[in-house]
C-alpha cells in the first residue's frame, strides 16, 4: 500500500479544524453589527492569527480561507459571486499573512488584519458603494465603513496576541 | 447560542433526508441567488414560505424554529441599523419605503440563513463528505470543512462554560474601559485555547486510529446515485431560478407601499 502524501500531518489538520471552529464560535460574541456585514467581535480573528503565528504562513493561509468559507455558511452577506470570493475566502485568508512574521507577532497581526481590510476595501469600492451609497465617493465610503469595524478588531487582536505571547501561550503543545 | 442549533444534525429518515446532497446544495444555491436578486418584500416572502414544506416534510420544525429565533436577533439588528442609516441619509425623514427596505433586508438575511440551515439540518456529515468527494473536492478540504462546521456548537458551549466559570470566580467582563475589558478577556481566552489544543490532539488521535489518509484513493461503501426525488428537486430548482430571473428581468416587482 503506497503511503499517501498529505499536504498536512494529521495533527496539524486537527488543529486547523479545531481553531476554525473556535474562531467561528467566538465570532458570534459580537458588540456591534453593521448593516452590510462586518462586526466587532470578541477577538474572533485571534485563533486564526494565533495558528498562523504558531505554524507559519502556508497553514495560516489555508486556515484563513477555510474560516472564510465557514463564515459564509453561518453568516452570509452575499450580493455577487465575485464579491463573495473577495469578502470571504480572500479576506480571511489574508489573516494567514501573519505567519510570515513569526519573530514579530504584533507586527504580523497588523499585516494580517491590514490584508483583510484591503480585501474588504476592494469589495466595498467595487460592489457595495454603487449599491448602498451612490452619492458618496466610493473610496471614502469603503474605507470609512470597513475601518469602522476593522480598526477596533485590529486593536483587540494586537493587544490579545501581545498579551498571549507575553504569557508564552503561543507555543504550547507544539 | 441558539443560532448553532441550525448546524446540528439529527438522524431521521424522511423524503428530504434521503435526497442527494448535491441536488440539495444546488437548490440552496438557487435560493441564494434568487434572494440576492430581489430587494422587495413580496418575492423574499415567497422564497421564505417556499422553504416551509421542506421543513415540515423533513420533520425538523423544532430545531428550525430554534435557529430561526437565533437568526431573528441578528435580523432585528440589521433592521434597526438600516433604518438608522436611511434616516440620516434621506435627510431626517422616514418614508414607508425606508421601513419596507429595511424589513426586506432583514428578511433577505433570514432567507439566506434558513436555506443553509435547512440544508445542514437534513444532510448528515457523512453524506455531505461523500458528495464533496464525488465532486472531486480534495478530501482534506472537504473533511476539514464538514468537521469544522460540526465542531462549532461544541466549542461555543465550551466558551460559554469557561466564561461562566471565570465569572463565578469574580472576573468582571462587562465593566471598565476598553483596555481593561480586553485584559479581562485573557483569562477566558487562554483556557479556551488550551482546551481547543487538547481537543485537537484528541481529534488527531481519533483520525489516526481510523487510518486517516493511509491510502491514496479512498473508497466508499456507498456511492451516491440520483433517484426520482432528486430529479424532481432539480426540476423545482430550475423552475425557481427561471421564474425569479424572468421576474427580475421583465416584471417590475411592486413594493408594498406602491400597492397600498
Amino acid at each position: 500500500m503506497a503511503k499517501f502524501r498529505k499536504a498536512f500531518s494529521t495533527k496539524i489538520l486537527a488543529e486547523i479544524i479545531t481553531f476554525v471552529a473556535l474562531a467561528t464560535a467566538l465570532s458570534f460574541v459580537t458588540f456591534t453589527i453593521l448593516p452590510q456585514g462586518g462586526s466587532v467581535t470578541a477577538g474572533s480573528m485571534v485563533p486564526i492569527l494565533w495558528l498562523s503565528l504558531r505554524r507559519g504562513a502556508k497553514i495560516g493561509l489555508f486556515t484563513g480561507a477555510l474560516y472564510g468559507v465557514v463564515q459564509l455558511v453561518v453568516m452570509p452577506y452575499a450580493y455577487n459571486p465575485a464579491q463573495v470570493l473577495f469578502d470571504y475566502p480572500f479576506a480571511f485568508g489574508c489573516l494567514g499573512l501573519a505567519g510570515f512574521f513569526k519573530k514579530w507577532p504584533t507586527f504580523g497581526v497588523v499585516v494580517g488584519t491590514t490584508g483583510r481590510f484591503v480585501m474588504h476595501f476592494i469589495s466595498g469600492v467595487v460592489w457595495f458603494a454603487p449599491m448602498f451609497a451612490p452619492d458618496l465617493d466610493p473610496f471614502v465610503y469603503s474605507a470609512g465603513y470597513n475601518a469602522s469595524y476593522m480598526l477596533p478588531e485590529m486593536v483587540i487582536s494586537v493587544v490579545i496576541i501581545y498579551l498571549l505571547q507575553k504569557s508564552k501561550a503561543l507555543n504550547i503543545y507544539l | 447560542m441558539s443560532i448553532f442549533d441550525g448546524l446540528k444534525f439529527r438522524k431521521v429518515h424522511s423524503p428530504i433526508h434521503n435526497l442527494d446532497p448535491r441536488m440539495k446544495f444546488i437548490y440552496v444555491i438557487a435560493l441564494f441567488v434568487s434572494a440576492i436578486l430581489f430587494g422587495q418584500i413580496i418575492p423574499l416572502l415567497a422564497l421564505f414560505v417556499l422553504q416551509l414544506p421542506f421543513v415540515l416534510l423533513a420533520r425538523v420544525q423544532r430545531q428550525w424554529l430554534r435557529s430561526l429565533r437565533g437568526a431573528a436577533f441578528l435580523a432585528v439588528f440589521i433592521f434597526v441599523i438600516n433604518v438608522v442609516t436611511r434616516f440620516f441619509y434621506s435627510g431626517y425623514v422616514l418614508t414607508g419605503a425606508d421601513w419596507e427596505y429595511s424589513t426586506a433586508m432583514s428578511l433577505r438575511f433570514m432567507v439566506l440563513v434558513e436555506s443553509f440551515s435547512v440544508f445542514f439540518l437534513t444532510t448528515s456529515p457523512d453524506h455531505l463528505g461523500l458528495a464533496l468527494e464525488q465532486t472531486r473536492v480534495p478530501y482534506e478540504f472537504s473533511f476539514a470543512f464538514t468537521t469544522a462546521v460540526r465542531f462549532v456548537p461544541v466549542l461555543a458551549e465550551e466558551a460559554q462554560t469557561i466564561m461562566d466559570a471565570q465569572k463565578a470566580r469574580g472576573l468582571e467582563m462587562e465593566k471598565g474601559n476598553f483596555m481593561k475589558r480586553i485584559r479581562n478577556y485573557i483569562p477566558v481566552l487562554i483556557p479556551l485555547i488550551v482546551s481547543a489544543i487538547r481537543r485537537s490532539l484528541e481529534l488527531a488521535e481519533a483520525m489516526e486510529s481510523r487510518a486517516w489518509g493511509a491510502t491514496k484513493k479512498r473508497t466508499n461503501l456507498y456511492a451516491l446515485k440520483l433517484h426520482r426525488g432528486d430529479f424532481a428537486l432539480l426540476a423545482l430548482t430550475v423552475g425557481i431560478l427561471a421564474v425569479s430571473i424572468y421576474v427580475y428581468l421583465f416584471i417590475p416587482v411592486p413594493t408594498l407601499v406602491q400597492l397600498l
